[in-house]
């Protein structure tokens, strides 16, 4: 090995390996990288600096390796706990890789307890931002722990269901520097919590205390955060006028807001809010304010920076489309899903001012037809993001507009538009940067469509097919060869499918999520066919997949060792 | 005749109004009205109308003696009814006075009810008498009768009266559970309403108190028994009434801080340190015997004479010059240098006496009353003491710096208010953690919880560096996650807890165990 390997070593010395590894991004060509020789493993394993980590089991070795990492992220082996930290710590080479970690990822990380988050605290001097969302068993002895990081910024809580107003007291006096701060479904915070972190943490630049019992008092008390820029508050339903007006005059710095789903927030509240704040970039006031008044858009001209509305839900007439035209000339998000008063007109005047629009959402804006989506074609060259879910009216035009003009499309819904078929798959195929693709219940699309889409879109990551009756084995055949970087696929209810179709699905090595549920033409066997070779497969659905035996579910629980969830219930296990 | 028959009627109708009337007075003794009793007695002594009360009733008596114009006197008899009421009221005002302080004690009621068999045998007697006068006035000279009959009468009205003021008396034991009156309203404009009408009846202002009618005479004794009683029972009571009061005091004594008098719109008066710690502030000039109340004092000074029993010495002092415009007063506090001390630059007077000694023995006096309970706080005032009292032991909310609170937003406040400090956790929630940390040694483990039920944050960190410590005492990982070291361990007291915890760090290691 190290005679064969000199030559290119002599020729590439290790700052120049560790500079060309650098440049790898995805994580199958770092994997190709490590393999070729142990210089080059070694090259990497200093290089690396972000280590997400699957199993428990091969922790120990691999942040003996890894010595110089940033980031560990351990949301997917959540199996850790108090003693597991004690093993990392005093058993691998005096906890090297403690030193320099700055992100640590324990979302989910149910079984560790204060103790040991106490040493991993101790041990991770230099940690800036920790993330221990959904850890619901956390409490106010976890949360002390977590104060230990005297230089955290960052703090992810979500869902601590345990953590009370003495846990997040904790946190602000220990963590005095925190800049980000998510609280979201931590119910039991109260105003007493939230007020003393709006006097001790001054530096908060993010907050989110979405879900919580946020009153106005708590507004008031957030309007003192000088260095606020984004304050989150998603389905808060005590949030009213009179809290978002105590906002008007607070929060100097304040660039997005996020009241959605705010029952108790009107227009005239967001009005007094914009009034405050015109250099506000993102208002997301989603399900919260149902009609806009002529006030509510003349103050829409203020926000000549605005990057991004959603008013998912409400009802919009075309004067607030010209108004948004003409005044939010940067503008690069809008979301109008379920909005009613939504016409072809109003979007064709939106898109004609906002030609910077990269997401719009349209979801269920049931008037728009093919015109409009031909303006936005037409107008938004960049657009990335497209939700048509439920447009009806919506035929093969709009997608021959869209694989025409717009070439960097990389996510398109057409869940339930019958109006897609084959023919708008080819002409939509030409949109080869296509990430994310949706499908489902497009019952007038079959195996050729999907052939058109495979052979053109190879950078398909997500792909459903949920209800497409007429996708078969051919169009998976054609799936596994073109879109070889699928990982997410629903094949739901395409009742055609067999286990050849599983055989070809075997060979998408990146698929970790499958939806198969209610294929009952597959078997055991055409599990195992799949099971053997996707050894990604994490979420994986056999509900109703009546014939799938135990050969199948032997060959799961052998070779998917990454699988996480099973969803197989009415499936008779004979185990 | 008929007057005399209507006035014994009424004598009897409207004791039983008056009578109804006590609960509501005693409902007053509830101390939560303590102010509003004094407020309305007040109110009662400025009428100069009801405060010569036994002045008023006077000249009527003197007419018995002198029997001048039968028609004034008929007139006059017509008065008593109002008098008579207003007697009452006089009286009642004392009982109520009496019962304030009164607790429950069986053999006074005994005392009065016996009292009253007595009295309404006197009174029978009387009627008799008055049935056997009518049917000799029928063939009677008319002016001989009418002045016996007036005698009677008079006797009969202030036997009544008597009875009225002891069955008052009785009431407030008896009414202390239904004291919280419904009746209150209605009660009230039975009693009022009927002074105020006398108040418009012309008074012959005759004589003085200087000369005393029998009745008058009974009655003053039978207030001085009350007296004697108040002094016996009133020690049960005045503590409390006292801590009562000074609590009202204290919270004034806060709220006046606000106040802005604009200096020399009031005199400043400033006891002596000696004065102000003296248990009683109201001293007999005679004996020198102290009382804590000016009222207690002028009940003492009766013993002294006569001269003290008059009704206007009885009266509380003073409160004629009310037409005048009053000279507020505000205290200082004798301690030199206090911003409550006159010569302080910002000096802001105190309100009131109580004010100036719960001050002083707040801010310039050692702390003896010690609490207890916790056996720590320490007050110089007692009501603080018993304030304190309620609440100690109930303070759940601590601070990493140990003191205690007993909301959480005063923890809130005091952690916002102070660099560093944070609260602090119980540790009996999460006991099973903890001590599977301490596992290895079982003294140190029960050391540990031993000592301190709440783990600050130094503490915590030191929880951690214990596990340390034990882990490189273990060379070998593989027997410190073997099963065996598990149950060989000493646990201490500690087997209560559930293994389930170990067990599962033992099955997540096994993997690692794997050479």
């Amino acid at each position: 090995m190290s005679t064969q390997s000199t030559p290119i070593l002599s020729a590439l010395t290790e700052d120049l390996l560790i500079r060309v590894n650098e440049k790898l991004v995805q994580d199958s060509d770092r994997k190709i990288w490590r393999l070729i020789c142990k210089e080059f493993h070694r090259v990497d394993s200093i290089t690396r600096k972000t280590l997400r980590v699957l199993h428990v089991e091969f922790l120990l070795t691999l942040l003996k390796n890894y010595t110089n990492l940033h980031t560990l992220d351990l949301s997917v082996c959540p199996c850790i706990e108090d003693g597991t930290i004690t093993l990392l710590l005093h058993r691998v080479d005096h906890s090297m890789w403690a030193r320099n970690l700055k992100f640590l990822n324990l979302s989910r990380a149910n079984g560790l307890k204060f103790s040991g988050l106490e040493m991993l605290v101790g041990a991770c001097k230099g940690l800036e931002s920790v993330d221990v969302s959904y850890c619901c068993g956390f409490g106010d002895r976890e949360a002390a722990a977590i104060s230990g990081c005297g230089g955290l910024k960052e703090l992810r809580m979500d869902k601590c269901l345990g953590v009370s107003d003495v846990g997040l007291a904790k946190i602000v006096v220990g963590c005095g520097r925190l800049e980000r701060l998510s609280l979201k479904w931590c119910m039991e915070i109260s105003y007493l919590g939230v007020e003393l972190l709006c006097k001790k943490c001054l530096e908060l630049k993010f907050l989110d205390v979405s879900y919580l019992k946020v009153t106005s008092d708590w507004l008031r008390s957030i309007a003192a955060l000088s260095k606020l820029e984004d304050l989150a508050m998603v389905g808060c339903p005590l949030v009213n006028d009179v809290g978002l007006q105590f906002l008007e005059n607070g929060c100097p710095l304040l660039q997005k807001i996020d009241v959605s789903r705010c029952d108790c927030v009107s227009s005239s509240g967001l009005i007094a809010l914009i009034r405050g704040h015109n250099g506000l970039l993102q208002i997301d006031a989603g399900y919260a304010i149902s009609e806009f008044s002529g006030n509510f858009v003349e103050c829409m001209q203020e926000l000549k920076n605005l990057n991004a509305i959603i008013i998912d839900g409400a009802r919009v007439s075309d004067t607030i489309f010209q108004t948004i035209s003409s005044n939010c000339k940067s503008l690069i998000e809008i979301g109008l899903s379920k909005c009613t008063g939504v016409t072809n007109m109003g979007i064709m005047q939106l898109v004609s001012g906002c030609v910077n629009l990269k997401t719009i959402n349209l979801a269920c804006c049931r008037s728009i037809t093919d015109a409009a989506i031909s303006a936005i074609a037409d107008s938004c060259r960049n657009l990335l993001r497209l939700k048509l879910e439920s447009c009806n009216m919506v035929t093969e035009k709009s997608l021959g507009h869209l694989g025409l003009h717009c070439a960097l499309l990389e996510e398109l819904d057409l869940t339930d538009c019958f109006g897609v078929n084959d023919r708008g798959l080819e002409r939509l195929s030409r949109c080869s940067r296509l990430l994310c693709l949706k499908l489902g219940l497009c019952t007038n699309i079959s195996d050729t469509g999907l052939f058109y889409i495979a052979s053109k879109c190879s950078q398909l990551h997500e792909l459903d097919l949920y209800r497409c009756m007429g996708i078969g084995d051919d169009g998976l055949a054609a799936l596994s060869s073109g879109c070889k970087k699928l990982r997410k696929l629903n094949l739901s209810y395409c009742f055609e499918v067999t286990d050849k179709g599983m055989k070809s699905l075997g060979y998408l090595d990146e698929l970790s999520d499958l939806e198969l549920r209610a294929l009952d033409k597959i078997t055991g066997a055409g599990l195992a066919a799949l099971v053997t070779r996707c050894k990604r497969l994490a979420y994986l659905d056999l509900k109703r997949c009546e014939r799938v035996d135990d050969t199948g579910f032997w060959a799961l629980a052998y070779y998917s060792r990454n699988l996480r969830q099973v969803s197989n219930h009415n499936v008779e296990l004979g185990l | 005749m008929e007057p005399n028959d209507r006035l014994s009627l009424d004598a009897w109708a409207n004791p039983s109004s008056s009578c109804n009337g006590l609960p509501r007075k005693m409902s007053l003794e509830n101390p939560s009205f303590t102010n509003f009793n004094l407020q309305q007695q007040e109110q009662k002594w400025d009428d100069t109308s009801i405060l010569n009360y036994g002045i008023r009733i006077e000249p009527p008596f003197l007419e018995f003696n002198q029997a001048s114009e039968s028609e004034y006197l008929l007139s006059s008899t017509c008065n008593n009814q109002p008098k008579v009421l207003d007697q009452e009221d006089g009286l009642n005002n004392e009982a109520l006075q009496t019962s304030k302080s009164l607790d429950w004690d069986p053999r006074t009621m005994l005392n009065n009810l016996s009292f009253l068999e007595q009295k309404i045998h006197h009174l029978q007697d009387l009627v008799h008498l008055i049935v056997g006068r009518k049917g000799q006035a029928l063939g009677g000279h008319d002016q001989l009768v009418t002045q016996q009959q007036q005698l009677i009468t008079a006797d009969l009205t202030s036997i009544i009266v008597q009875l009225i003021s002891t069955a008052g008396s009785l009431l407030p034991s008896v009414k202390h559970k239904l004291s919280t009156g419904p009746p209150n309203g209605q009660l009230g404009e039975l009693l009022f309403p009927p002074l105020a009408g006398m108040n418009c009846v012309p008074q012959p202002q005759h004589g003085s108190g200087s000369v005393a009618v029998q009745p008058q005479c009974v009655t003053g004794s039978k207030v001085s028994d009350q007296c004697n009683q108040m002094d016996v029972t009133g020690s049960f009571g005045t503590e409390q009434n006292l801590s009562i009061e000074e609590h009202e005091m204290k919270e004034e004594e806060d709220a006046d801080e606000g106040e802005n008098l604009p200096p020399g719109s009031y005199d400043i008066l400033q006891l002596e340190k000696e004065e102000i710690l003296a248990p009683h502030t109201h001293f007999c000039t005679i004996c020198g015997k102290g009382f804590k109340r000016d009222a207690n004092l002028r009940m003492h000074m009766r013993g002294h004479g006569d001269e003290y029993k008059t009704p206007a010495a009885l009266a509380k002092p003073n409160k004629e010059s009310s037409s005048e415009p009053v000279i507020i007063k505000r205290y200082s506090c004798p301690f030199a240098g206090c911003k409550r001390n006159k010569d302080h630059k910002k000096f802001q007077p105190l309100k009131t006496i109580l004010c100036v000694k719960n001050h002083y023995k707040r801010t310039h006096c050692d702390k003896s009353y010690i609490c207890s309970r916790c056996n720590t706080k320490k007050f110089s005032v007692m009501a603080d003491l018993k304030t304190h009292e309620k609440h100690c032991g109930k303070d759940k909310w601590l601070c990493s710096c140990g003191t205690t609170f007993s909301r959480k937003d005063k923890l809130f406040g005091h952690i916002a208010l102070f660099q560093g400090h944070t609260p602090a956790i119980p540790l009996e929630e999460t006991k099973g953690p903890s001590v599977s940390c301490d596992k290895m040694d079982g003294n140190e483990a029960s050391n540990k919880s031993g000592n301190i039920n709440f783990s600050f944050g130094s503490n915590a960190g030191s929880g951690a560096q214990n596990i340390i410590e034990v882990k490189e005492d273990g060379d070998d990982p593989a027997s410190y996650f073997s099963p065996l070291s598990f149950d060989t361990c000493n646990f201490g007291g500690f087997h209560e807890f559930p293994r389930p915890t170990f067990d599962d760090s033992e099955s997540s290691f096994s993997f690692l165990e794997a050479p």
